[in-house]
């Protein structure tokens, strides 16, 4: 096992599009979150609001939504190239015991993006504090370590979690425009569709969906939403995992059974 | 070793592998020969736990081979040279696999020496030539140092100096004991490089002998205005004739000189009478004659 996950390490540093998608995926949560805590600042400052305090991560959460798309697809090529260059066929060859290639993905794409999210955010938490701390943006930034520390690693998590649900849809579906298309819709469209009928069966059955559940997890007061989330952090936690294992669980039962 | 018992694989109502028995003996070159479809590379991918047969077994050193641990040190394979990421360096891409297995890396720089690539090893797999991607499937399969090696059609995209070289090192890895198992739709390369031959068609087996045994059968060519009257008076000696032409006989079972008198006593005028040189070719499109998938029908271009 430690062998296929060094290997899985191997390949996944020695490709050039690992690097581009974590540095857009970089890119994007500083710009999302600089534009977010921007606005929100200027929006205080417009209101006539004084003596407001913004956390350095304002905004920086929101901003991932979108952002994961970068560190999604990271993801997703572990897989997919695998399937498109035929390199399957020398993976399965070299660890023919197909559960452990899913593994060795899953437990190499999990900590990598941990890190991305946690960086990241870190990027955009100094960019954004910086931005806030000037007289024009009302000079509302204000550095909590604890909590800052706190909504970072949340945030790995959740990137880590959405990495471990990619790989898993990845396996099951092997091509990159039918994961993609898979991911975004359970990690966006979805939700978002669900939340705009309005229907209360369609709202609860959407807030469980990924997207929400890791809102909620990351603690979002994200007008993404359009109403709190209704339960606590812990249960966006419990249903992100659910998800992930749910998409591992089904690529594993593709890899077995169908042939390389 | 690898032993295929009664192994199977059916796609929806098409049977691409029929019923193979077979044991490839380690310390020999074994040729795998058959018509393009005949179900040479669906044998290899069952042996390597890639496809799942629809019934019967594959095993490779008595065991199945997902049940090898760090197969690689055990079997060495070279499927399809084009299938590796073209974006990972031929570097990254061998150590990817050494790592898995648990093989030093030093073994990474030690194969491609000996497979000429050493000067590529920083070079993108996607930038190389379909000759160099082939010496870098076959850096691969020899990265385990493994003692029992397949290789599907090695020498597809090679220039002469490369057929040579994979020719030397296939009877190089036999006369080290290893069990070699190349699969060709190039009966004259098999003719040069074989011990052994296996040969099927439409996923049944043809023939299972060594090259000298399937060489022997010797025919002669007769060219003659009077084939019909000669392959009257031919059968009735005895021999086995195939008319090719109007005037085109291929007669078994006599040798040059008989044939000739033969054709002397009846007074029917020859315009050529040749020995055909045994030729593996020659012996495969016989064997081979009644199972090629894909025939294209003559005269059905007009």
């Amino acid at each position: 096992m430690s062998g296929a996950i060094a290997a899985e390490w191997v390949k996944a540093r020695t490709v050039r599009s690992t690097w581009t998608c974590l540095l857009a995926g970089a890119v994007l949560t500083v710009l999302g979150a600089v534009t977010l805590g921007g606005g929100r600042a200027t929006e205080l400052v417009r209101e006539g609001v004084t003596g407001a305090r913004l956390p350095a991560t304002e905004g920086v959460v929101s901003a991932m939504a979108f952002a994961q798309f970068a560190l999604v697809a990271l993801a997703m090529l572990t897989v997919t190239s695998e399937y498109s260059s035929g390199s399957i066929r020398g993976t399965l060859q070299a660890v023919p015991v197909r559960g452990r290639v899913l593994a060795a993905k899953a437990l190499v794409v999990a900590p990598v993006l941990f890190a991305a999210g946690v960086v990241s955010g870190a990027l955009a938490a100094v960019a954004n504090h910086a931005l806030l701390a000037m007289p024009v943006f009302g000079g509302f930034g204000t550095l909590e370590p604890g909590r800052t520390a706190g909504d970072l690693l949340r945030l790995g998590v959740f990137c880590a979690l959405a990495g471990v649900l990619t790989v898993g849809v990845g396996a099951a579906v092997r091509s990159a425009a039918g994961t993609l298309s898979v991911v975004f819709m359970l990690m966006m469209g979805l939700p978002l569709l669900l939340m705009m009928t309005g229907s209360q069966a369609a709202v609860e059955l959407a807030t469980r969906l990924p997207l929400f559940a890791g809102l909620a997890f990351m603690g979002s007061e994200s007008n993404l939403t359009g109403g709190p989330i209704p339960y606590p952090a812990w249960q966006g936690l419990a249903w992100l995992v659910a998800w992930a294992a749910l998409a591992l669980a089904a690529g594993h039962a593709v890899l077995r059974r169908r042939d390389a | 070793m690898i032993n295929l018992a009664n192994l199977t694989k059916r796609y929806g109502d098409r049977l691409a592998v029929d019923d193979l028995t077979l044991s490839i003996r380690p310390g020999a070159v074994t040729g795998f020969l058959g018509p393009n479809g005949a179900g040479k590379s669906t044998t290899m991918r069952m042996i390597l736990g890639l496809d799942r047969p629809t019934s019967g077994t594959a095993l490779v050193c008595g065991r199945p081979y997902h049940e090898i641990e760090r197969p690689l040190r055990t079997v060495g394979a070279l499927l399809d040279a084009r299938a590796v990421h073209p974006g990972r360096s031929v570097r990254g891409h061998l150590l990817a696999l050494a790592r898995s297995n648990g093989i030093p890396a030093r073994r990474v720089a030690e194969v491609l020496e000996r497979v000429g690539l050493a000067a590529a090893a920083g070079r993108r797999a996607g930038a190389l030539s379909l000759g160099m991607s082939q010496r870098l499937g076959i850096a691969a399969a020899l990265l385990g140092d493994p003692g029992v090696l397949m290789f599907d059609e090695p020498v597809n995209g090679l220039d002469p100096d490369g057929v040579r070289w994979v020719r030397n090192l296939m009877r190089s890895l036999a006369a080290e004991g290893r069990t070699v198992f190349v699969s060709s739709h190039l009966m004259s390369e098999m003719q040069l490089t074989a011990d052994h031959l296996v040969v099927i068609g439409r996923g049944r087996l043809i023939a299972d002998a060594p090259l000298a045994d399937l060489l022997v059968a010797t025919a002669v060519l007769v060219r003659s205005p009077h084939a019909g009257d000669l392959a009257v008076r031919l059968a009735a000696e005895g021999c086995e004739v195939v008319r090719r032409a109007e005037n085109e006989l291929v007669v078994t079972g006599a040798p040059v000189e008989r044939i000739g008198d033969l054709a002397h006593e009846a007074g029917i005028r020859l315009h050529e009478l040749s020995p055909r040189e045994p030729s593996l070719e020659q012996a495969y499109q016989e064997l081979t004659a009644d199972s090629v998938e894909y025939r294209v029908s003559e005269g059905s271009a007009r």
